[in-house]
C-alpha cells in the first residue's frame, strides 16, 4: 500500500528531537529555514501570482462583487446566530431523503464512525476527494492505525493531494496542496510507485496518475468527500473541483460519506448563488470550477449509479467554541485560499512552516482558536498586520483584527515574552490615544536611531523576536502629520 | 458517539449566551467605486455560451436540426476512431436516431439501462452522449440532472463527451440556473459541468482530461 506511515513517524521523531511537543510549535524556526529556500520561493510565487492575477481579473470584472461579499458576510452572520436551527433542518432534510446523519464532537468520533462503517460494509478501498476537514483530523492515518485489522487502503484522488500522500507530506496550501513541489520532485515521487522511471513532463505524470487512480475509483467501496457548502433547507452537499474527482467519488462507489465542518452550512439553496460565484473567482480565478456538483442524499428510485448509502458527518472539533465570541467571524471562511496568496509572510515561508492543516492568515487565526493558544502561540505573530488578507477575503473576515485580538489574548494570559507584552500593551494604548501616538512616534524616532540600518530596523531590544522575522519599517524622520502642519 | 439533542443544545446555548455580535461591515475596499464595470447584457445567450466554452478548450456547435447534430456525432465518432459509445436512455436521444448509423459505421452503442456490467461498459466507452437540462451562457456550463436512464458515469468516464440540447435552454447567468432548483424537490444529483476536466497541480501547468473527459462537445439545436 502506498501510504505514509513511516513519514509520519519521522515527523514525530523530528519534533521530539527539536524539543517540541506539538507540530504547530516552532513556526519561527521553520519559517526562518523556509525563508532561505529559493526553490520554495519560486514555487510559491508561481502559484500565488498566477492565482491572484486570475482572482483580480474575475472579481474586479464582476459588477456585483461588492454586493456578493456583503451578502456572503450577512448570510454567514445569520447562519451562525442560529446554527442549531440550520443544522437540525439540514439533518431532517437528509434523513427525509433516506440519508444518515451523524453528529461528531471531534475527530475521534469521525474516525470511529467511518471505521465502523468500513467494517460493516467489508470495505477495502476508500477513495477520498480533497477535504481539509479530514486533513484536520488526520483521518487517513488514524483509520489505518485504529482499524489496522481491516487492511484499509485509503486513496486521495485529487492529483496534488495524492502526490502529497505518496510523499508522506501534508498539503501546503488549501487550494494548491503541492504548490511547494517542483516537477523534478514530483517525477521522483511518482516514479517511486511506478514500475519504470517516468519522464519529467507534466502530461506523462498526469497520465500515470490518471490510470492508477481510475482503477481506485472503479473499485472503491466507499467514497469520502468534504463539503464546500451544505444547504440546510434541502440537505444538499455542494462540492467544487476541476479534476472531477469529487464527482467520481460520489458517482461510482456504492457508499458516500461526507465529512463537513458545522460552519459550512448555509440556509437556502439560493444562497449557493452568492457563495459559488465568490469561491471559484476568489480561489482559482475561474468564473466557475469545472464540476460544481450538488448531491442531495442517496441515489433516487430507478437510478443506476450514485451512492446507494449516504452518510453526512457534521463535525464540530472545536468550532462551536467560537460561536457568540469575538472570534466568530473566523467561522465564515469558505477556504478559498486568497488570504494565503496575498500574505507577505505566507509568500516567504510557505504553508508547512505553520505546522498546521490551515496556513496563512486564516490558519494563524483558527489554529490557536481550535487547538489552543499554547500549542499555536507563534502563529498570531506570523503576520505583518498589513491587512492584505482582510482586503482580499471574499466573505469579509477581518483577519488582521482577529490576529491582533489573539495577540492581545496571549498577553493577557501572560504568554508573550515580557518585553513584547509591554510593547503590545503600549501599542494598544497608543493607538487609542492621539496624544500618546504623537509622543510615542517622536520617542520612537529617537530610539530607533541606533538600530535602523538600510531602511529597516534590526535587533532593537524588546522587539528582537519580531524583527528577526519581519521587516519593521523605521518611522519616517517626520511624520505625515508633522509635515502636513508645516505645509509640506 | 455524540447525541444529536445534546450536540444541538450546546450549540444553541453558545449562540444564545454569546454577547458578541459581529457588527462590522466587510472592509470598505470593495465598496463600489466610479470605475466599477457596468452590468453587461448578454444579447445572444447561445452565442455567448459557445464563446465561453471554446475559451475553456471545449467545442461548442450550433446545429439547425437534430439531423445536423446526428452528422456531427457520426463524424466525431469516426474522427476519434470510437468503438463504443454509451448514451443516456432518454427520448430526445432516441429522436436523434444516431444509434443505427453509428452501428453501421462500426461503433457499438450502449444505452444506460439496467444491464449487467453497466459500469464497465461506461468505463470502456470512447464516447459518452447525453442531453442537458440547461446551459449557462456566462460561464459555458451545462446543467446536468441525473435520474433513471440519465447516468452520471456517462458524462464522466469516457474520454470524449457530447451533450445535445435545444438552444432555447441556454440561461444567461449562474444565479438564474441556481434559481431553477431553489423551489421544489431536487434530483439526487445536479451538476454544473463546465468544459474539460483539468488540473493545475503540477507547477500550474494545465492538464486536460484529468479524471473526467478532456474532449467536451456541446451541440445547441435551433
Ligand atoms: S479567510 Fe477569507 S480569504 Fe482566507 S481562505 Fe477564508 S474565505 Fe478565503
Amino acid at each position: 500500500m502506498e501510504t505514509s506511515k513511516p513519514a509520519r513517524r519521522r515527523d514525530t521523531e523530528d519534533r521530539r528531537r527539536e524539543g517540541l511537543e506539538s507540530k504547530v510549535e516552532g513556526f519561527n524556526e521553520r519559517g526562518r529555514k523556509a525563508v532561505r529556500d529559493r526553490k520554495l520561493h519560486d514555487s510559491i510565487s508561481l502559484f500565488t501570482n498566477k492565482t491572484l492575477t486570475g482572482r483580480n481579473a474575475q472579481l474586479g470584472a464582476h459588477p456585483d462583487a461588492p454586493e456578493l461579499r456583503e451578502r456572503a458576510y450577512r448570510t454567514k452572520q445569520e447562519t451562525m446566530a442560529n446554527l442549531d436551527y440550520y443544522l437540525s433542518q439540514m439533518a431532517d432534510a437528509i434523513e427525509e431523503r433516506g440519508g444518515n446523519v451523524f453528529f461528531a464532537d471531534d475527530g475521534e468520533d469521525v474516525v470511529r464512525y467511518v471505521g465502523d462503517l468500513a467494517r460493516r460494509c467489508g470495505a477495502k478501498i476508500l477513495a477520498k476527494s480533497k477535504s481539509m476537514a479530514t486533513e484536520e483530523i488526520e483521518l487517513n492515518h488514524r483509520l489505518e492505525e485504529d482499524y489496522a485489522d481491516l487492511g484499509l487502503e485509503i486513496v486521495e484522488t485529487d492529483l496534488g493531494e495524492w502526490i502529497a500522500q505518496l510523499a508522506g507530506e501534508t498539503p501546503s496550501h488549501i487550494v494548491g496542496p503541492i504548490l511547494h513541489m517542483n516537477k523534478e520532485r514530483i517525477t521522483e515521487i511518482l516514479s517511486g510507485v511506478s514500475d519504470e522511471d517516468l519522464p519529467p513532463d507534466v502530461e506523462s505524470l498526469a497520465a500515470f496518475a490518471r490510470k492508477r487512480l481510475r482503477e481506485k475509483f472503479l473499485n472503491a467501496d466507499i467514497g469520502i468527500t468534504g463539503a464546500n457548502f451544505g444547504v440546510a433547507e434541502t440537505g444538499t452537499i455542494c462540492t467544487v473541483t476541476n479534476e472531477g474527482n469529487a464527482r467520481l467519488v460520489t458517482s461510482v462507489p456504492p457508499v458516500h460519506v461526507v465529512v463537513m465542518g458545522i460552519e459550512k452550512v448555509i440556509p437556502k439553496f439560493e444562497d449557493l448563488s452568492t457563495f459559488v460565484q465568490l469561491l471559484s473567482r476568489s480561489g482559482t480565478g475561474q468564473k466557475i470550477t469545472v464540476y460544481t456538483n450538488f448531491i442531495t442524499g442517496p441515489r433516487g428510485e430507478g437510478e443506476l449509479d450514485g451512492a446507494e448509502e449516504f452518510h453526512l458527518i457534521l463535525m464540530d472539533n472545536g468550532r462551536s467554541k467560537l460561536l457568540g465570541t469575538e472570534y466568530e467571524e473566523a467561522l465564515y471562511c469558505i477556504r478559498c485560499g486568497s488570504c494565503l496568496n496575498v500574505c507577505p509572510v505566507y509568500r516567504q515561508t510557505g504553508g508547512h512552516a505553520y505546522g498546521s492543516t490551515y496556513s496563512g492568515p486564516i490558519g494563524a487565526v483558527i489554529t490557536p482558536l481550535l487547538k489552543g493558544d499554547k500549542e499555536a502561540k507563534d502563529l498570531p505573530y506570523a503576520s505583518s498586520l498589513c491587512g492584505a488578507c482582510t482586503e482580499t477575503c471574499p466573505v469579509g473576515i477581518p483577519l488582521h483584527d482577529l490576529l491582533l485580538k489573539l495577540r492581545n489574548r496571549q498577553v493577557e494570559e501572560g504568554m508573550a515574552g515580557r518585553a513584547e507584552s509591554l510593547m503590545f500593551k503600549g501599542f494598544e494604548r497608543t493607538m487609542k490615544s492621539p496624544v500618546a501616538y504623537k509622543a510615542g512616534a517622536k520617542v520612537g524616532r529617537l530610539m530607533q536611531k541606533p538600530f535602523a540600518k538600510d531602511g529597516s530596523i534590526e535587533g532593537a531590544p524588546g522587539i528582537r523576536g519580531w524583527t528577526d522575522f519581519r521587516e519593521l519599517a523605521p518611522l519616517a524622520e517626520k511624520s505625515f502629520r508633522e509635515l502636513w502642519k508645516e505645509g509640506i | 458517539m455524540a447525541d444529536r439533542t445534546k450536540f444541538l443544545e450546546s450549540i444553541r446555548h453558545r449562540t444564545r449566551r454569546g454577547r458578541y455580535k459581529p457588527t462590522k461591515s466587510p472592509d470598505s475596499v470593495w465598496t463600489p467605486g466610479v470605475d466599477r464595470p457596468g452590468r453587461e447584457e448578454i444579447e445572444d445567450p447561445p452565442a455567448r455560451f459557445i464563446e465561453e466554452l471554446e475559451a475553456l478548450g471545449g467545442h461548442g456547435e450550433r446545429a439547425e436540426s437534430l439531423e445536423e447534430a446526428r452528422d456531427y456525432v457520426l463524424d466525431l465518432a469516426r474522427e476519434r476512431e470510437a468503438e463504443l459509445l454509451v448514451r443516456w436512455d432518454v427520448g430526445y436521444l432516441d429522436e436523434l436516431a444516431a444509434d443505427e448509423p453509428l452501428r453501421e459505421a462500426g461503433v457499438e452503442v450502449a444505452l444506460w439501462r439496467d444491464l449487467p456490467g453497466l459500469r464497465e461498459i461506461a468505463a470502456r466507452a470512447d464516447i459518452g452522449l447525453s442531453t442537458g437540462t440547461w446551459a449557462i451562457a456566462e460561464t459555458g456550463s451545462l446543467v446536468l440532472e441525473h435520474g433513471p436512464g440519465r447516468g452520471r458515469s456517462v458524462t464522466l468516464l469516457p474520454p470524449t463527451y457530447v451533450a445535445i440540447l435545444p438552444a432555447d435552454r441556454v440561461l444567461r447567468a449562474v444565479p438564474e440556473a441556481i434559481q431553477k432548483y431553489a423551489r421544489g424537490t431536487l434530483p439526487a444529483n445536479v451538476c454544473f459541468h463546465t468544459g474539460p476536466s483539468r488540473s493545475g497541480d503540477i507547477e500550474m501547468s494545465l492538464v486536460v482530461g484529468m479524471h473526467g473527459p478532456g474532449d467536451v462537445h456541446v451541440i445547441l439545436i435551433g
